[in-house]
Order: structure tokens, then C-alpha cells, then sequence
């Protein structure tokens, strides 16, 4: 699993196209855009030197509260540490930054025995979509029908792309960093309606533990 | 006179739905004509929780997600934590973790055996297997003290070594001495003379399952053919594990890109042929004798090297308790640990291990902090029951519940 | 006829009689010997649930066998964490059963909403759509613990009067 070569077969491969080559020294990462994603897929399944026959994951990020604390740790002020309570964060449309929702894509090679992942930023605000590979490999249909429920990322001519472990009429998009752990709605059964009825969420997480950004500088 | 579809509902609360799966039958008669298999039932947000919770407390999410083999769904997690704080854990804790993911794989494929066949009709091999899985639940509540989820595999290595006793029977009023004496003769020694005992007699266990099923004409007639896959539509669909190698196609994690101290293990892979579900049956059950040797090699290991099981670096491993009451250091280092917990590096990584369901990985993205950014984890039951659809057409109803039972799926981990 | 307030007052003084309070211990005792619970096994501790069913722990020695159908059970030992998704189902498999029916709440996630207890989309606690009887603690609870809250319910039940209200 040499995967500097792997590396250069793929520059090669896909010297077309305007890709980066992230450095990550766990697994060969390459950043393309959206627009490419489809012709660059191709390639890679169906070239004999690449042969990248498996689709394995699909994964959206949302890089809203990238690098931010609850704490910061660095210097202390004179007034001290603030309490660590975190509103939930409802970001200005207008202020949201383009590069916001990203989607990793884990490729397996079984004939080469290498592994590689994409990563695709999404281009369009609203909704935040990205072509759909359903017809390269078959096993992205469910897991972009979750990435499009947990993260709301459309992925243009995808089959049936439906709503598939949230309840059946959730609004929201849970995994986003705006939408609050504890939800908006929950469950009661109600003994005069004689049913199930949703009504306003009634507890509130305050966080037991605050996110603290630490630069580990002892480490050599 | 029209004729028209009729819809089923195969609804949550199913004995043989394996959990709640809700799936909307389109059949022709007894004839399936379109699946729609409905998950979410058990969507219980856990991804979200664990951004909210420092990395040592998600270790128990892990073991609920894929409920029946606990310890291998925690080693990906735990190894992905480890690549990106760049930490080995010492041998004998590598030992350790794939002795216990061996004794995991015996665990699950035993509750796959005894539900597949309970589904299918042959009810006793329900109560052989869980007589089994009963020992291996002793093993695991010996080392972690919990009889399911025991949350052993810290960042590091191991939480504990194994213990030097293994907790035994007790007379009382109802039983007598000389039957307890009778119940205890496995439990004399340590914890891994009880796991040689259990692997020394589980290899005719299995012989007695295979004579139950694998020759009998029922069995033949309700697996043979049913749910056939090619590989070129297993690669597409994504399958692996015992899907994909009951295809025909050699992957197998454990061989292809070896993980803690497989690459120092003897031991084979089984391939099926035709890619039905007796052939994916014929490659479980012989992957459990695989599993029995890989045990006695690591007993034999362990027995022979003594030594840490978990790092010496308390930046991520708790110091010892005794140590943390004189010396002020470990002090410091407990309270950050309980309190704070670790800082994990920037950066990225997907790791993988061949779960006994197939591949399950976790994707762990952190941002510098002490809580992960973004954890996604990647079951295997996820793309085996996408596929039902596809397997299932122009077989009948009661194929229907083969095809779920040889799926192996769990829903703790499809639906998170 | 019938009877009059006072025959009433002098009834509620004196207690139900000892033919009523025997037929009630005779009621009681065929309920618990043999109560079926429905198979609601919606997580890990469904399996914990098949454990206490099977060869060590067996509950089949208390008349405790499981149905598939809710028509034919009186108990619903909800093993499990409750989704909302779950949480009409759940609603309609109770309200399926017959009269008299108990409910086990078997474990912290149907308990109180358990481990998951922040989470948006679970229930935090089954009590929330049904009527529980016996709160079984646990994450999840051994086998051991689920044929304790059985003998517990078994219990609570010798305790009702079952003739005597109606």
C-alpha cells in the first residue's frame, strides 16, 4: 500500500482536471470540485491501472464552528474564564460562507488493495448540492439519501432522494451545527386525542464538558 | 378482472424483522414484485451526541451501535484515535484486542446462526447457540465487568490486563457443593484457562450444529438459490465480509491490510461460490473455526509474554490509581484526563477493521479539540439491507425472511 | 334491590369477605404463573431480553413464554430505546393487547431516555407514550435483573385485587 505511487499514478491519470493532492499522511486525500466529480469518478473505476471497483463511505461535514472553543485556553484574562454555555447557532444568510458543507467519498481499489478519498466542497448556498455518483457505484444510494437528510446536501439525479432515518416529516436537518442535540420537537402521547402528538422540546443541554482547542506543545 | 398488487406491511414489531425494520411489500400473490425497506426506528442521533462529548466518552456508543458483537465496533474508533494522536498501543494489549475480537466474531456469528435458524424453523439451535454465547459473556463481564457493553478499548491499548480469577458458582440452599464443584470445573484457573476450555470444546459444538443443518434437505431447500449475488454486483453494492466472500471474491481485511497483529497470526479465509445463502452460511460457519484458532494462538501469546497493556504515556492513559494518590504529576494528569480530556491533533482519517458483519469504519475529523469535529461511522449492514430490494425480487414471502437472516443485519448499527 | 349505601358502608368496614379475597388469590395466581409477554425487542437490550429466554437464565420455568402476536400477551416488556419514529407503533401494538395488560420498561433508554437522553430524536422514557408498571434499571440490565423485575411484577400484581374493584 505504497501510496506515494499511488499518487503519481493518479496525477497522471487525472492531469486534466484542477485538483489538490491534501497532505495527509493517514490516507491519500484528493480535493476536486464538484464539477468535476462525475468525469473524475469514471476514470477511476474504469481505468485498468486504478481500478477503484468499491464505493465505501460517503460522509458530509459542516465546517461552520471549524477551530472555535467554548474556552479559550491560551491566555487568561483578568476577569477569568467565561461560563462555558453555548447558544445554539442560527448563522445570517447572507453571511454564510460558500465553502461551508463538504463531502468525503472513501474509494477502495480491491485488485490494488489501495484506498483513496475524495473530498468535494459544495458550491451552491442554498440548497448546498453536489452531482450525484448513484450510477458509478450503486452503494452511494443510501448513503447520499442520509448525507441529504442529516446535512440537507442535494445530490442532482439521484433516484429517490428521500428523507431515510429521520421521523417521517422532520423538519431541519439534525447533523448541521445550527440544529440544536436536544431537536426541537418531541413525542407525548396525548389521552384525549388518543394519539401520539409532537410538542415543543421541554429539557435544555447545557454542555457537562466545554470544547477546549489545546496546542499540545509538549509533543515532539 | 383486474388484478392488482398487494401491499404488506412487514411491520416494526416483527419476530423475524432482526430488530425493527419496516418493509413495504409490493407482492403478486406470494410473489415479491418491490421491497421498500423503511430504517429510522432506532435512529437514535448518535454521531450528533458524540460531537458534544469528549472522545473517551463515545467508547460506549460505539459498543451499542452494533449490539451483538460489542468489542468490534469500539477497535475502529479506538484505532482511529490512535492514528491521529500517533500512539502504538503495546503488544500484549494488540494481543489482547484481537483475542477479544475473535472471541466478538464467535459471539455474533453465534446469535446470526441461532436467529437465522430460529427464523427459518429450526428452533433448537436458538438455545445451543445462546448456551454458548452465555460462556463468552462470562469472558467479557471477567475482564470488564459488564456482560454486554464493556467499553474495554481505550486509546492506548486496553483498559485492564486479564484477571488472575474468574468469578464462580456458589452453593446456596438450592445447589449443592458437589454440583457447584461439578459447574466450576472451568473456573479453577485464570481467564485464559476458562477461554482454552471454551476453545478446546467448541470446535465438536460446531460439528454438532453442522450435522443440524448443513446435509438437512429443509435447510437445503430454503437457502439454495435464494438471494443469489454475482460479484461484480456485490463490488457495485458494496458489500463486505462474509457477503462478499460468499460471492466468491477474496477480500478480507484481516489478510489485505492487516491491523494490530493479524500479519503474525496462521489462519484461513473461506470463500463461497455461488453466492447464495447457504454458501454465505457455509462461510460463517467456517470462519468460526477459524476465529477458534486464532484464539489459541493468542492464549498461547499471552501466556508466554507478560507485560503493559496500556501505554506508559499519560497524556492520554490514566495513570495508575495508587500512583495518582502520592505523586503529584499523575494528580494533574488524572484530573485533565477525567475533566478535560485529551486534545487530539488536526486532521483526518477513515479506519477500518473487518467487523464479523463486514467492513465497519469510522471517519473521525477533529479540529485541534478535545471533543471530535465530525465522527461518521460506516456500518456494513447499511449497504447489505440496500440491497434487499435487489435480492429479493421474484422470490417468495418466506424467502424474504432467508434473504434477512443471511443479511446479518443489526439495527443499532444502520440506524445509528 | 341491590345494595342500599349503609350495606355498602358496613361492606367497606368489614373488607370484601373470604370468598371474594380467595377467588382474588385465585385470579392472581393464574395471571402471574403465566404471563406472555409480546417480543419488543428494539435494542441491545432485546438481546439481553433473548438471553434471560434461553438455556441459562431460562424464564420459561415462570410460565413466561414469548408471542409474537400482542392479541395473545398480557405483558409488553419494551426492551429498548424508543424513537419518536418508534413511538406510534409502539402506541398501537399497547393499545392492541387485551385487558388485563402490564407494561416492563426493561433498561435506561425506555426507562428515562437512558444514554441517549440528549438526543433529538428519541423518547425520553417510555412512560411517555404508555402506562409502565416496573422500571427495570441497567445499560443494559443482565438477565438476572429482567427475571428480578419479572418477579417484581409478579409480585405487584398478587397485590391487586383484581375481583374485588370490578
Amino acid at each position: 500500500m505504497n501510496s506515494h505511487s499511488s499518487i503519481d499514478i493518479l496525477k497522471t491519470k487525472l492531469s486534466e482536471f484542477n485538483l489538490a493532492f491534501l497532505d495527509n499522511e493517514h490516507n491519500p486525500l484528493l480535493q476536486i470540485n464538484q464539477g468535476d466529480l462525475i468525469a473524475v469518478c469514471k476514470i477511476l473505476k474504469t481505468d485498468s491501472d486504478l481500478d477503484y471497483s468499491m464505493l465505501i463511505d460517503v460522509c458530509a461535514v459542516d465546517y461552520l464552528t471549524y477551530g472555535e472553543a467554548d474556552w479559550k485556553t491560551n491566555d487568561a484574562t483578568s476577569s477569568g474564564y467565561s461560563r462555558a454555555v453555548k447558544q445554539t447557532i442560527i448563522p445570517d444568510a447572507n453571511e454564510t460562507f460558500v465553502e461551508r458543507f463538504a463531502v468525503y467519498y472513501q474509494l477502495l481499489s480491491l485488485s490494488y488493495n489501495r484506498r483513496l478519498t475524495l473530498k468535494a466542497f459544495t458550491t451552491e448556498i442554498n440548497p448546498p448540492s453536489v452531482p450525484s455518483i448513484n450510477k458509478i457505484w450503486n452503494s452511494a444510494n443510501w448513503f447520499e439519501r442520509e448525507a441529504f437528510d442529516l446535512m440537507g446536501i442535494h445530490f442532482k439525479g439521484h433516484p429517490n432522494l428521500t428523507r431515510i432515518l429521520t421521523d417521517y416529516g422532520f423538519i431541519g436537518h439534525p447533523f448541521r451545527k445550527d440544529f440544536p442535540t436536544n431537536g426541537n420537537l418531541e413525542v407525548v402521547y396525548d389521552e384525549e386525542e388518543e394519539r401520539v402528538i409532537y410538542q415543543p422540546v421541554s429539557i435544555s443541554t447545557r454542555p457537562s464538558v466545554p470544547k477546549v482547542i489545546r496546542d499540545n506543545n509538549d509533543r515532539e | 378482472m383486474t388484478e392488482s398488487n398487494l401491499t404488506l406491511n412487514f411491520g416494526p414489531q416483527h419476530p423475524a424483522a432482526h430488530g425493527v425494520l419496516r418493509l413495504i411489500m409490493e407482492m403478486d400473490g406470494e410473489v415479491v414484485k418491490y421491497l421498500d425497506p423503511h430504517i429510522g426506528l432506532l435512529h437514535r442521533g448518535t454521531e450528533k451526541l458524540a460531537e458534544i462529548k469528549p472522545y473517551n466518552h463515545s467508547i460506549g456508543y460505539m459498543d451499542r451501535m452494533d449490539y451483538v458483537s460489542m468489542m468490534c465496533c469500539e477497535h475502529p474508533y479506538v484505532l482511529a484515535i490512535e492514528t491521529l494522536l500517533d500512539i502504538t498501543p503495546p503488544k500484549r494489549a494488540q494481543y489482547i484486542r484481537v483475542m477479544f475480537d475473535e472471541i466478538t466474531r464467535l459471539m455474533n456469528h453465534l446469535l446470526w446462526l441461532g436467529c437465522h435458524g430460529l427464523d427459518i424453523g429450526a428452533m433448537a439451535l436458538f438455545l445451543y447457540c445462546f448456551r454458548e454465547r452465555e460462556d463468552l459473556y462470562d469472558c467479557y463481564e471477567a475482564v470488564s465487568g459488564a456482560r454486554m457493553h464493556a467499553t474495554y478499548y481505550r486509546p492506548g491499548g486496553v483498559y485492564r490486563d486479564l484477571p488472575e480469577q474468574m468469578p464462580k458458582y456458589q452453593a446456596n440452599q438450592y445447589i449443592s457443593e458437589k454440583k457447584v464443584k461439578r459447574l466450576n470445573y472451568n473456573r479453577e484457573g485464570s481467564l485464559l484457562d476458562f477461554i482454552e476450555d471454551f476453545t478446546d470444546r467448541f470446535p465438536s459444538l460446531i460439528d454438532e450444529y453442522e450435522t443440524l443443518l448443513t446435509d438437512n434437505r429443509i435447510w437445503k431447500q430454503r437457502t439454495v438459490d435464494i438471494g443469489v449475488v454475482s460479484p461484480e454486483r456485490a463490488k457495485d453494492l458494496g458489500f463486505t465480509g462474509p457477503m462478499l466472500r460468499g460471492s466468491g471474491v477474496e477480500w478480507d481485511l484481516r489478510r489485505k491490510q492487516p491491523y494490530e497483529v493479524y500479519d503474525e497470526l496462521d489462519f484461513l479465509i473461506p470463500i463461497g461460490l455461488n453466492g447464495d445463502c447457504y454458501d454465505r452460511y457455509l462461510v460463517r460457519v467456517e470462519e468460526m473455526r477459524q476465529s477458534n484458532s486464532i484464539i489459541q494462538q493468542c492464549i498461547q501469546w499471552l501466556r508466554d509474554n507478560p507485560g503493559p497493556v496500556i501505554i506508559d504515556d499519560n497524556r492520554y492513559a490514566s495513570p495508575k490509581r495508587s500512583d495518582m494518590k502520592h505523586d503529584m504529576e499523575s494528580l494533574i494528569y488524572h484530573f485533565k484526563l477525567f475533566t478535560e480530556g485529551y486534545s487530539v491533533p488536526q486532521g483526518e482519517v477513515y479506519s477500518a477493521i473487518e467487523h464479523p458483519k463486514g467492513e465497519f469504519g469510522v471517519f473521525l475529523m477533529s479540529d485541534g479539540a478535545n471533543k471530535p469535529y465530525r465522527m461518521k461511522v460506516r456500518p456494513p449492514s447499511f449497504a447489505h439491507l440496500a440491497a434487499i430490494d435487489e435480492m429479493s425480487r421474484g422470490h417468495m414471502l418466506a424467502d424474504v425472511v432467508s434473504i434477512i437472516g443471511t443479511l446479518d443485519i443489526v439495527f443499532g448499527e444502520i440506524d445509528r | 334491590m341491590g345494595l342500599t349505601n349503609k350495606d355498602n358502608e358496613i361492606i367497606n368496614q368489614q373488607g370484601p369477605g373470604f370468598v371474594i379475597t380467595s377467588v382474588d388469590k385465585l385470579v392472581n395466581w393464574a395471571r402471574t404463573g403465566s404471563m406472555w409477554p409480546v417480543t419488543l425487542g428494539l435494542a441491545c437490550c432485546g438481546i439481553e431480553m433473548m438471553h434471560s429466554a434461553a438455556a441459562r437464565y431460562d424464564t420459561d420455568r415462570f410460565g413466561v413464554f414469548y408471542r409474537p402476536s400482542p392479541r395473545q400477551s398480557d405483558v409488553m416488556i419494551v426492551a429498548g430505546t424508543l424513537v419518536n419514529k418508534m413511538a406510534p407503533a409502539l402506541r398501537k401494538v399497547y393499545d392492541q393487547m387485551a385487558e388485563p395488560k402490564w407494561v416492563i420498561s426493561m433498561g435506561s433508554c425506555a426507562n428515562g431516555g437512558g444514554y441517549y437522553h440528549h438526543s433529538y430524536s428519541v423518547v425520553r422514557g417510555c412512560d411517555q407514550i404508555i402506562p409502565v408498571d416496573i422500571y427495570v434499571p441497567g445499560c443494559p440490565p443482565t438477565a438476572e435483573a429482567l427475571i428480578n423485575g419479572i418477579i417484581e411484577l409478579q409480585k405487584k400484581i398478587k397485590s391487586e385485587e383484581s375481583i374485588t374493584n370490578e
